[in-house]
């Protein structure tokens, strides 16, 4: 993109002239020409929503023209949504002066990897799997593949991998082998409940194997997550081996 | 509710209505006791009434301060008699006022002070009577005309004369020093009353006082002129906005005062850099090196009795005494090392061993990472301490790892497949690692904005990333993961850095504070608040105790870990700055800001020692070769320019009166310093990185134009 040249084009409305005229009285020599054109919007956008707000707070007041006052109304109320600035210096100072006065903490040695209680962190899985309801079948070698995507909750509604309705789980584990189609519109995750041994092994791997995906960036395919071993009761029934053992949960509620 | 009472106190006092005013009065006092102030004290109005009450600190929100006017509720300062003077005169009486704790308050700092027209003449007046001043006392004096006129032209624009201010403007702000263009530009698009309310900048520069350093002489002599007019507005002004730092001594030349001015609140006081700093560096524990044939005599070195015994045993190390710069071990908590850290230092000293010394003879090689197809989107990049990884952070949210080492990047595997290997095998590290992940580049979503700053922690398990989105986030370099997002500033990051031993990090950001945190606190540690514009660079220095923080409002600050307290502020940079780096053995820094200087300080005594022109443009990048000896700095004019450190930190004057009042005569020998200039080809140069055998890694996106 090659920067502006400073004078604007003479068939430039004037609009865009003005812009111009503003960019280079703060000095701003060098921009990309679609900079007017965003700003140009984001004038329009703000004078207009303002306009539409005085007019709300004027018929509310039951005027019959909108006057300067319901404009420096409407501008106040937007300036408290939108445009926010950081806190002034005396609070600043005062917060820094009360955060500043407790010591600081000891650290525990050999405590592993030193991370926020678990509520804190982004490390617990952010998917459920649905339990069935008939029996979980046994056999190991069924663990089909989990090819569970975890996006497509939201990006493809038509793939309602966990809001499955018990009837369909029903059907579906009716046939023998198989739970998963993939062409169909639904499916199942059966995950053999003999993991108990893993559980206890690492506790924390499970948990940071559930990756965070940006749905936008799933495409058609459902992308293969290396599996979690919790199996879909034990969510509910055991959760305290995946958690990190933390005595001090409690102690970082407190300022 | 209070506000309203308060305000409808004013307005009886205003129209003279003293009977219902008392009677408010008490009534209402009746109340804000419940609300818990503190004690109300009346005041009549004489001046030294007004002093008692000055000693009653203002405190925020709820104590009662009495006093004529609104009060700022910012620390306590001492009241300027003027402006009082002048409400006393009109009331007369007792009078009590609330102290109001919001922006209003801070605003309403400015009482009527005279005619806004004569405002031109005043100026005018003090501009004339200084310009007929003896030579040696002229450059001094004119430091007073920048923060004056600034002052003068917010007092007109917040008492609503906008025509006046207008003319003010258009009238002087010629005549004030080159430097200061930016901010009259900024200046010259506030006209208006509504328009300052949302300038955070501009409101702190008006609450905080403008630093002077003035010689007695200089000072005597403006102060006799001032009060001998009649209409001494300027004089009142002077007090309340300007500390003037008196010194005993020669006035100084306008050379010595360029270099130090610059900064939105002036120059530093005295005894702003008078704190003692440790700057000196921690003990490393020794090992046994299997190269090493050094016999270790087997004694802990003696410290000095007042020091605790430090934690790490330091068999046979070659200083016996301790640093008397040095903190003592224990000073902050730290974290203890681990196997494979002391696996990393064993590895640290045979590189260190086979290190290329470098100097004015013998210049490093420089190599240089072009980031090709970023769309002028990379933002920060960073490489670890042993050179095998690099990141990138980019404007559309990303953070990128590459591995430069023939090594791939590997994730850890499963849980299933962790439980099959052998955890008692030697090579269990290698084992756990899962070939399938292998690759050299590495994304890492999660960020929500343009990710500002990275940093890799000194094991390389971690990696910062700070991003517009007013998070840091922690992500693991085992799995490639986001672990924790800190969130604290809630606006834009613009920096962030691990500390040199792991576990502490710092962040600053567009809230004019710097945090410190620990990865296992979800909220900071320490606020470094002081700063009057946005946090645009940390850095740890390297013995953990101190964080350096530079901002856009051309101030360098040293603060302590240990107590939060600001012990080091350092001006003399005439733009945001961008690049700090300490050097290797603690003692010295080194900034660079848009301004295209590189200005060197003496943390110990607080004294800039050095100064490298030749940038053309902002300095994004500086760094220190392994043993100090060369100081690097890339640029967005597209160069990395090599100086000679050695040379430029020998030779340091240091006698009583440097020392006493900080000024300097600065050497003008960048051009013997510089040792080498290399272009790039359009590259801009963001980071700069020295290897553990000094060879300079260098990074920067190719741009086309």
């Amino acid at each position: 993109m090659e920067p502006a040249k400073m004078a604007s084009p003479k068939s430039a409305p004037k609009d865009a002239q003005v812009m111009a005229q503003i960019l280079k009285d703060m000095g701003i020599t060098e921009y990309e020409p679609r900079v007017i054109n965003q700003m140009l919007e984001f004038a329009y956008r703000y004078v207009t929503t303002i306009l539409e707000d005085a007019k709300i707070y004027s018929s509310h007041a039951k005027k019959s023209t909108v006057d300067a006052d319901d404009v420096r109304l409407a501008i106040q109320c937007r300036t408290d949504q939108s445009f926010t600035s950081p806190p002034p210096r005396d609070f600043l100072l005062d917060i820094a002066r009360q955060k500043n006065q407790t010591p600081l903490p000891l650290i525990k040695p050999y405590s592993g990897p030193r991370l926020p209680p678990d509520r804190y962190c982004l490390t617990a899985p952010n998917y459920r799997l649905k339990s069935l309801q008939k029996k979980v079948s046994s056999s190991a070698g069924r663990i089909t593949v989990p090819r569970l995507s975890v996006g497509a909750v939201s990006s493809r509604p038509s793939t309602p991998t966990l809001g499955t309705p018990s009837a369909q789980t029903v059907s579906v584990s009716a046939k023998v082998g198989t739970p998963v189609s993939l062409t169909g519109q639904r499916f199942t995750v059966q995950i053999p409940s003999s993991q108990a041994a893993v559980k206890s092994a690492t506790p924390t791997t499970p948990t940071v194997q559930n990756v965070l995906i940006n749905p936008s960036l799933i495409g058609p395919k459902n992308i293969l997550i290396t599996t979690n071993m919790v199996s879909a009761q034990n969510t509910s029934n055991d959760p305290n081996p995946l958690k990190r053992k933390h005595e001090d949960d409690d102690d970082y509620d407190a300022l | 509710d209070r506000q309203t009472l308060v305000a409808v106190l004013q307005f009886l006092r205003r129209s003279n209505l003293r009977e219902s005013e008392e009677i408010l009065r008490r009534e209402a006092r009746l109340l804000g006791d419940d609300l818990g102030g503190g004690s109300v004290a009346t005041v009549a109005s004489s001046s030294p009434g007004v002093a008692a009450v000055a000693a009653v600190p203002p405190g925020k929100g709820g104590a009662r301060a009495g006093a004529a006017g609104s009060l700022p509720g910012a620390g306590g300062r001492s009241l300027p008699a003027g402006p009082l003077g002048t409400w006393g005169a009109l009331f007369g009486g007792g009078v009590v006022v609330e102290d109001q704790p919001d922006v209003s308050a801070v605003l309403s700092a400015y009482n009527q002070q005279g005619d806004p027209t004569l405002y031109e003449e005043y100026y005018s007046g003090l501009k004339h009577f200084i310009e007929c001043s003896l030579d040696c006392h002229r450059a001094e004096l004119s430091q007073l005309f920048y923060p004056l006129f600034v002052h003068m032209y917010l007092e007109l624009v917040y008492n609503q004369h906008e025509s006046e201010a207008k003319s003010f403007f258009e009238r002087f702000h010629g005549d004030q020093e080159c430097y200061y263009q930016d901010d009259l530009r900024v200046l010259s698009s506030l006209t208006k009353k509504e328009h300052m309310k949302g300038n955070e900048t501009m409101l702190d520069f008006r609450t905080s006082k403008f630093v002077l350093r003035i010689s007695r002489d200089s000072y005597q002599l403006l102060k006799r002129h001032l009060q001998e007019k009649q209409n001494n507005q300027i004089w009142n002004i002077v007090q309340e906005h300007l500390y003037i730092d008196i010194f005993d001594g020669m006035p100084r030349s306008k050379q010595q005062i360029d270099a130090m001015v610059g900064s939105l609140a002036g120059e530093a006081k005295r005894e702003a850099n008078k704190a003692k700093v440790f700057f000196g560096l921690l003990k490393e524990p020794e090992f046994d090196v299997p190269l090493d044939d050094e016999d270790e005599e087997g004694e802990n070195e003696e410290g000095k009795p007042k020091k605790k015994k430090p934690k790490k045993d330091s068999a046979g190390s070659k200083s016996k005494k301790q640093d008397p710069n040095a903190p003592p071990q224990n000073r902050i908590p730290l974290p203890e090392l681990k196997d494979s850290d002391k696996l990393d230092k064993v590895m640290n000293m045979k590189e260190a061993a086979r290190r290329v010394r470098l100097g004015p003879e013998c210049l490093p090689s420089i190599c240089f990472y072009t980031f090709l197809n970023a769309y002028q989107g990379l933002t920060a990049v960073d490489i670890t301490d042993d050179s095998s990884m690099i990141v990138g952070g980019f404007a559309d949210s990303t953070v990128r790892v590459w591995s430069v080492t023939p090594k791939k990047l590997r994730s850890v595997k499963t849980a299933a497949d962790l439980s099959l290997i052998d955890k008692e095998s030697d090579d269990v590290l290698e084992r756990i690692m899962d070939e399938k992940t292998a690759s050299e580049l590495k994304i890492l979503y999660g960020h929500s904005g343009p990710v500002y700053g990275t940093s890799f922690s000194p094991d390389r398990n971690y990696l910062l990333s700070c991003s517009e989105d007013g998070t840091v986030r922690l992500w693991s370099l085992q799995t490639f993961t986001c672990l924790v997002g800190y969130k604290g500033h809630n606006y834009p990051v613009w920096d962030t850095q691990f500390s040199p031993y792991g576990y502490y990090f710092v962040s600053g950001g567009h809230d004019r504070v710097a945090r410190l945190w620990a990865t296992d606190h979800y909220q900071p540690l320490r606020i470094f608040a002081g700063h009057l514009a946005d946090v645009t660079c940390t850095r740890f220095h390297p013995n953990s105790n101190y964080i350096a923080t530079g901002s856009a409002d051309r101030t360098v600050r040293l603060w302590d870990v240990l107590n939060g307290n600001c012990v080091r502020i350092f001006t003399g940079h005439k733009g945001p700055i961008h690049s700090l780096a300490f050097s290797p053995n603690g003692r010295f820094l080194a900034t660079g800001a848009t301004d295209g200087r590189v200005l060197l300080w003496d943390i110990g005594h607080g004294l800039m020692v050095g100064e490298l022109k030749g940038h053309t443009d902002t300095i994004y990048a500086l760094r220190f070769s392994r043993d100090g000896e060369i100081l690097a700095s890339g640029s967005m004019d597209n160069t990395v320019r090599l100086w000679d450190a050695v040379k430029a930190f020998e030779d340091l004057e240091t006698d009583d009166f440097t020392t006493a009042t900080g000024h300097i005569n600065l050497p003008e020998n960048s051009q013997d310093l510089l040792l080498g200039t290399y272009m790039t080809k359009s590259t801009p140069v963001i980071h700069l990185h020295f290897t553990r055998r000094n060879l300079l890694l260098a990074a920067g996106a190719y741009s086309s134009q």
